[in-house]
This record gives C-alpha cells, sequence and structure tokens, in this order.
C-alpha cells in the first residue's frame, strides 16, 4: 500500500510519506518534502488508494456473497449485468438529473448517485435472481445469458440517453463507462464509505447463513434460517456495495468472480473466513491494479477497467473449461 | 409425541391431503408409503413445518407446529431429502457442522465438536471428515448428510428429537439402501422419532415399525407394518397384486408383487 502511494509520475519515498502524514497531524518529524509532493500524496495519490482498497473489498466480498446467494460459482456483479444496470442508472441520472443538483462532485451530490446506482444494481439483482431460478435451484447457463440480455439493454439505454447529453455531461459518462479510478477524491471516497462498510461489515455477518444456503434454500430453512430474510438483506446490501463502487469508478469488471476464486482455492469455500479474506484480497488485488494501470506507460493513464479485464476474462474462460469438464453447465 | 390431527391440504382449490390423522409413537420408524402423487411429500413437509395445513393441524411435544420459533424447531426437528446439489467444494466436516447452526451463534462451541465426531463415528464417516464433499460417492454423500442431519438432534432430549426422511434411499444402490436404513433403524433405540418416506415394500417390512398408506391424499391405513401390509391394503394402495410368504425363522413375510402383463396391440 505504501509502495502504491508512492510510485507514480512524481514518487514519494516511505519515509515522506511518513513524514507528510505527521505534517497533517500537526507533527513535524524534520524529514524533508517538497509541497508538490504533499499536494500530490494529499489531493491525489492517497484518496484513490484508500478508493482502490474499499472498491476492491467490496467487489470481491459482494462477488463471493452473490456466489453464495445463488449457489453457484459463476455469479459476478459485472458478468451478470448488475454493475452495467448500475452505471445505466447513474448515466441517466447524470443527463437528466444533472441540472438538479449541479454536478455530482459534493457529498450529498455523490449519495443521490450512489441511490441511483444502488436501484439500479438492485433491479438487476432481483430480475437475474428470479429469472434464473428453475425448481429452486438457480441454472448457470440462463443465469449467464440473462447477464448478457441485460449488459446489451443497459448499454443500448446508456447509449441512447448520451444522445440527449450535452458536452460536459458527454465526458462525465464515458469516464463512468470505462471503469477508472482517476476521479477519486476525498468527495467521492466519503461518499461511497458508508455504502461500502455496509456491505463489507454486513455480508460477514450472514457467512453462516450462506453455507447452509449451498445446500438448498429448504434445507437452510430446516437449519433454522429465515431464508426470505437472508435472500433480501443479502441482495440490498450486495447491490449496494456494487452500486457504490459503480458510482464513482464505473465498471469494473471481474473482480467480484476472479478474487473469491482465488480465496476458495486457497482456504475452501467456508463463507466466514471466504468472504473475509476476499474482502482483504480484493483491497489487496485492486490497489496493485490501480498502481500498474498508472505505471506501466506513465503520465498516460490505462483505464483500469481495462486491465481487470484483460485479466479476468482469460481467467473466466478458464473457469467455463472446468465447468465444462465437470458437465453441469445447462 | 407427533400428532396429525385431521389435516388437509390443497393448491389452488386441488385438494393434495384429505383428513389425514396419525398419532405418531416415538422411538419408531413410521414408513409412508403411497404411489407417486399420493401426497407423501406433501404430508412429510407439513409435518416439518415446511407447509401449512389448509385444515387440521400437527402437534408437536404439545405444540402446533405453526406455533414453533423456526431456529427452536430446528434443534429438535431435522430434514434429509433424496438428492442433495452442493456446489460449492465444502469439506465434509463444514457440512456436518451446519447441522449445528441453530446451536451456536458464530463459533462452534466444544459440545459442537463432541456431537459432530459422535455423529461421524455412528454413521461411519469419520475417516471422510476432510475429504472435499464433491469427489464422494453418491451413497458416501447421503451418508455424510445423515449425520448433518443427526447433528442436528443429537444432543436434544431423548424423545424430543424429530428425524424426517423424504425418500432417503431412492438414488442408492442396494447396500446402501439396507446400510442406510440400518442406520436409521438405530436410532429409534434411542427414542428418535424417525418419519420416513419409502417405496419399496420389503425395506418398509423390514426397516420399519408402523406404516401409514395414503392414496389419493386420503389414509388408506395407519398400522403396525404386519396390518397394513396385508395383500388387501397393498392392492387398494398401489393397484397391484401382492403375495406375502412367509418363510420359517424369518421375522416377517417377505413381499412380490405379480407381474403386470399387458397384450402388445397391432394397429
Amino acid at each position: 500500500m505504501l509502495w502504491a502511494i508512492g510510485a507514480g509520475a512524481l514518487s514519494i519515498s516511505p519515509a515522506e510519506i511518513f513524514s507528510i502524514l505527521c505534517h497533517k497531524a500537526g507533527w513535524e518529524t524534520g524529514i524533508p518534502f517538497t509541497e508538490q509532493q504533499e499536494n500530490v500524496l494529499w489531493i491525489i495519490r492517497l484518496p484513490r488508494v484508500i478508493m482502490a482498497l474499499l472498491i476492491g473489498g467490496t467487489l470481491s466480498i459482494c462477488g463471493a456473497a452473490m456466489q453464495g446467494l445463488y449457489r453457484n460459482p459463476m455469479a459476478d456483479p459485472s458478468l451478470i449485468g448488475i454493475s452495467a444496470s448500475g452505471a445505466t442508472a447513474a448515466v441517466i441520472m447524470i443527463v437528466l438529473g444533472g441540472k438538479l443538483f449541479s454536478g455530482f462532485q459534493s457529498v450529498p451530490g455523490q449519495y443521490s448517485l450512489n441511490l441511483a446506482t444502488f436501484a439500479g444494481a438492485l433491479l438487476a439483482t432481483v430480475l437475474i435472481y428470479r429469472l434464473s431460478r428453475i425448481q429452486g435451484k438457480t441454472n448457470v447457463g440462463i443465469m449467464l445469458l440473462a447477464g448478457v440480455a441485460l449488459n446489451a439493454i443497459s448499454g443500448a439505454i446508456t447509449g441512447f440517453v448520451t444522445f440527449l447529453a450535452n458536452d460536459q455531461q458527454l465526458r462525465s459518462v464515458t469516464f463512468w463507462m470505462m471503469g477508472s479510478l482517476g476521479g477519486a477524491t476525498w468527495i467521492n471516497v466519503a461518499g461511497i464509505l458508508p455504502f461500502c462498510a455496509l456491505a463489507i461489515i454486513g455480508l460477514p455477518l450472514m457467512a453462516k447463513a450462506l453455507n447452509a444456503f449451498s445446500l438448498g434454500e429448504s434445507d437452510a430453512a430446516y437449519l433454522g434460517i429465515r431464508t426470505e430474510r437472508l435472500k433480501t438483506t443479502a441482495m440490498l446490501l450486495c447491490a449496494m456495495g456494487v452500486g457504490a463502487s459503480v458510482a464513482v469508478a464505473g465498471i469494473i469488471g471481474f473482480v467480484g468472480l476472479v478474487v473469491p476464486h482465488i480465496v476458495r482455492m486457497a482456504i475452501g469455500p467456508e463463507h466466514r473466513r471466504l468472504l473475509t479474506a476476499s474482502a482483504l484480497c480484493g483491497a489487496a488485488l485492486l490497489t496493485l491494479a490501480d498502481l500498474m494501470s498508472r505505471t506501466i506507460a506513465p503520465p498516460v493513464e490505462i483505464p483500469i477497467g481495462i486491465i481487470s479485464s484483460l485479466c479476468g476474462g482469460p481467467f473466466f474462460l478458464y473457469l467455463l473449461m472446468k465447468e465444462k469438464k465437470k458437465n453441469s453447465l445447462l | 409425541m407427533l400428532q396429525v390431527n385431521h389435516i388437509s391440504y390443497q393448491v389452488q382449490g386441488r385438494p393434495l391431503l384429505t383428513e389425514v390423522s396419525a398419532a405418531i409413537r416415538p422411538g419408531a420408524l413410521t414408513a409412508l408409503m403411497g404411489s407417486n402423487g399420493a401426497g407423501k411429500s406433501t404430508l412429510l413437509k407439513l409435518i416439518s413445518g415446511a407447509l401449512q395445513p389448509s385444515a387440521g393441524h400437527i402437534t408437536w411435544q404439545g405444540k402446533a407446529m405453526k406455533d414453533w420459533d423456526q431456529r427452536a424447531l430446528a434443534r429438535t426437528r431435522a430434514v434429509l431429502r433424496q438428492q442433495y446439489s452442493v456446489q460449492l467444494p465444502f469439506s465434509v466436516f463444514d457440512i456436518i457442522a451446519m447441522g449445528r447452526y441453530p446451536h451456536f451463534r458464530s463459533k462452534l462451541t466444544e459440545q459442537c465438536r463432541n456431537v459432530i465426531a459422535k455423529v461421524a463415528a455412528y454413521t461411519g464417516t469419520e475417516q471422510l471428515l476432510n475429504r472435499n464433499y464433491l469427489t464422494l460417492s453418491g451413497g458416501e454423500q447421503q451418508r455424510v448428510q445423515l449425520a448433518r442431519v443427526l447433528a442436528q438432534v443429537w444432543d436434544t432430549p431423548s424423545d424430543q428429537k424429530l428425524v424426517l426422511l423424504d425418500e432417503p434411499v431412492s438414488a442408492l444402490d442396494i447396500q446402501y439402501q439396507h446400510q442406510l436404513l440400518a442406520l436409521v433403524k438405530g436410532l429409534t433405540q434411542a427414542q428418535f422419532t424417525v418419519i420416513a418416506v419409502l417405496h419399496d415394500l420389503n425395506l418398509a417390512m423390514q426397516y420399519a415399525d408402523d406404516v401409514l398408506l395414503l392414496k389419493a391424499g386420503r389414509t388408506v391405513r395407519f398400522a403396525a407394518k404386519e396390518e397394513a401390509l396385508d395383500a388387501p391394503h397393498i392392492y387398494e394402495t398401489f393397484g397391484v397384486k401382492a403375495a406375502l410368504h412367509q418363510a420359517e425363522d424369518y421375522p416377517h413375510p417377505f413381499i412380490t408383487v405379480c407381474p403386470v402383463h399387458q397384450q402388445y396391440q397391432q394397429w
């Protein structure tokens, strides 16, 4: 993390970082740093790294929880259209609601945007859940195909709405569709923090119930779990987490698929450990990916969505091959 | 003591069960039998509390099923189904530990670990505890599920344990069928109340104590197995002719079903 804060177009050493942070806290260490370094660290670097940590953790934990909820390992917020629906809602909000909120660079503006992505994500979550269930089981094939449809519909709506947008709106719309942490500010961080925190703290509390859910819905009920309440809460929390991260960073694909899988291979599918570990691992991974996106070709930044899809796409194909061998798909 | 009092159950006006009554004995294995669609699984779901009857009521330990708190009920009643489709690679220990979920909040207690060790020993799954559940054979998986179900009620006071089995052996080969039913039968000695939906007349004759015969949602007969499973009742329930053979020194008769002849017609 220190490395991530320090590396970039302008490099700052760990000692200097320490010194700057202490300076901010009103305590001088005597290690020299320039004012430029201080500004870059405080205004650009630090919020961005915290944002990467938050979003990486949130997306991963939501992915892991959704895989438990849908009872199959292929569920991923971006793959089944949940992120896209959230983004569409955000775009509609920016273009149609922009006048109401005179820009979204304020905490209340950020909240309203969060609310829009949350609504979009929730709608998609419920829709996919309803569509892909056959006799109490989620059908992986239908779930993925419904995701394709949802992605297409969201894309079309987004495309349509962009025609109604003016120049400035268009710029912020494209930014959302690319998936980037480039716009991170303290305002953004403050805007998503409560939602991410809810997902990251709330979902592990449901670990036992999610474990039981993997036996089957009726069996979880036989074990004394209130399944309806579990489903509602889990969907709300996931939609909230995914919605929040889409609201500030756009669609960052595959994080929720890849991270829980790697973690599951390492420590098994038991959700109490899996959820927490996924959050930590996802936070680290996204910070690393963001670091790559900043440092591969400085000063140009490669949107992080491109990097995550570049790594995640092949991984998804590999998972499909594995599922094909088990012959359990469709 | 489990009391089923005049229950009826309808779905969209179509009656699935009509006026079914039974006083299920504790410490006995009661078999629910009947042809497909007779309402066996529905009755089992009503008894489990997953469904509520349209009329009549079911009481368990003197308390109506619908008044039970879901979590409290989970500590005294467990259900085993025919087949499970687990997708995630849980270890056998994790699966059995799920049976203890109604008993602890966030961490397995010492008591829970004891129970898990005991049910694993009883079901012969100790060697499997660290295995990946998905790599087990069908018979092993069902035994692990039985262990999970038993873990749920193992340390409940002796006459307050209710185990419901919905076609527990239908997907198993002959050896596992007998193994599993023998395990279930053994429970009745510890005063478990066991109710199982069974299809095989002879398995019921060999392992059950009481038999409840259902036809089109109505009780044909509810009695001790020798009394319920005689040729007239079998004919009434299943529409097949059966013959009972009593071998010398064998505890109960053996049931054979006369072949049904169907003439092939040339159109």
